[in-house]
């Protein structure tokens, strides 16, 4: 970070002064979670309409998630972010290997997240709870239409009919999470490769926060998550 | 543009240093731990609450409790409480937005008839009478006007 004439490597030359590209970098970060909450939101809106429609419908496919997993998903999550926020903290008083490990942490517990989400998944495919045409028929690595014609409301459980639609959101709204989740995997494994390189000191940390900011959105929609789909009846 | 001094970044909160360099607010690392376990007893809340039923306060409350946590990441975790304030302008209008495009439509289609459970179509509740904007079902539709049975309008259940 030598400076040459008074000007910083890492300032980029369309900005004044490096507070001036930190506060610009920031408020382009938020612009873009707030495009990320309207996103999900179209998906949440979609849970509204459909869950005021048919209220019972919901009430008893819900009971069919394992609510100790998505709590346990929630605390996973919830360490994540704090990990992050300390990772930020370490970044601002230039403590880089701190920095590193706190990074790391937080990539092991996203990896966390989603091996509980696996076994989550797998447990409703055998099942047969899969969105669609596909509700009722488990799922062995054949296509389901196989096992002779359309699909009949799973009986053996006792759900009501349109009872896949619980389903169809469910594995929308937490898969556009997952996917997020992987996506600030692999933000914060680059984070962590510009850190182990040195890229970052007390001056210059906006690597860190922007995208300990995307991980902390990512924690943020599955606080809304887990009781929408997971404990509400 | 800058001056030739160089400040310890410390806690110092809120700075109007003129000297072009970027100055932050740093919470001592017990803070962060303290919001950790104010989220964790707040999950906790929100579980155990939920083997209670309420009625219809049941979604409320759970909203609220998620607002809460929601309050907490977004204020300390992300920073917004010692950021500009635009920021948090930014990410509470997302919120407004979802607001209108929530109240809207619900205002739309809650105004529309509601389904019936038979046949899962969507019928006026007092008449019996399917509901325009519903989809129709091939299967029989009792009318409200006593006697005959009117066949469904063509299009097989689209639902399963």
């Amino acid at each position: 970070m030598s400076a040459k004439g008074g000007h910083p490597n890492f300032l980029q030359h369309h900005f004044d002064t490096p507070a001036q590209q930190f506060d610009a970098s920031k408020l382009g970060m938020w612009v873009f979670i707030a495009t990320e909450i309207l996103m999900f939101g179209g998906l949440f809106v979609a849970y509204g309409i459909f869950r005021g429609n048919d209220a019972e419908v919901f009430f008893s496919a819900h009971q069919l998630l394992d609510k100790k997993m998505g709590a346990l998903n929630t605390i996973v999550l919830l360490f994540s972010s704090l990990t992050a926020a300390l990772a930020v903290r370490s970044a601002q008083v230039g403590k880089r290997q701190q920095t590193s490990l706190y990074l790391v942490i937080t990539i092991a517990c996203a990896c966390i997240f989603l091996v509980v989400k696996y076994f989550e998944y797998t447990h409703k495919l055998h099942d047969g709870l899969l969105p669609g045409h596909c509700f009722g028929h488990p799922w062995f690595g054949d296509k389901c239409l196989d096992h002779g014609g359309p699909a009949q409301p799973l009986s053996v459980e006792g759900l009501p009919p349109r009872a896949n639609m619980f389903f169809a959101l469910y594995f929308a709204m937490t898969g556009l999470h997952g996917l997020h989740v992987v996506l600030g995997m692999s933000i914060l494994v680059w984070v962590l490769i510009k850190n182990i390189k040195g890229h970052f000191s007390p001056e210059y940390f906006t690597h860190v926060d922007l995208g300990a900011l995307y991980w902390h959105l990512v924690d943020l929609v599955w606080i809304y998550l887990f009781p929408l789909l997971y404990l509400v009846g | 543009m800058s001056s030739s001094e160089s400040h310890a970044q410390e806690a110092h909160g809120h700075d109007d240093h003129d000297d072009g360099k970027v100055h932050v607010h740093i919470a001592p690392a017990k803070f962060y731990w303290g919001i950790f376990g104010a989220l964790v007893v707040l999950t906790i809340i929100t579980v155990k609450v939920s083997y209670y039923d309420f009625g219809s306060a049941n979604t409320i409350i759970a909203l609220l409790v998620a607002t809460m946590k929601a309050s907490l990441v977004a204020a300390f975790f992300m920073h917004l409480r010692h950021d500009k304030l635009f920021n948090t302008f930014a990410f509470l209008s997302a919120f407004l937005f979802l607001g209108i495009f929530l109240l809207l439509t619900s205002d739309d289609l809650f105004k529309r008839g509601r389904t019936d459970n038979a046949y899962g179509t969507k019928v006026f509740t007092p008449t019996g009478e399917v509901a325009p904007g519903g989809f129709q079902s091939a299967m029989v539709v009792p009318s409200a006007s006593a006697g005959g049975h009117g066949e469904g309008h063509g299009e097989p259940p689209k639902h399963h």
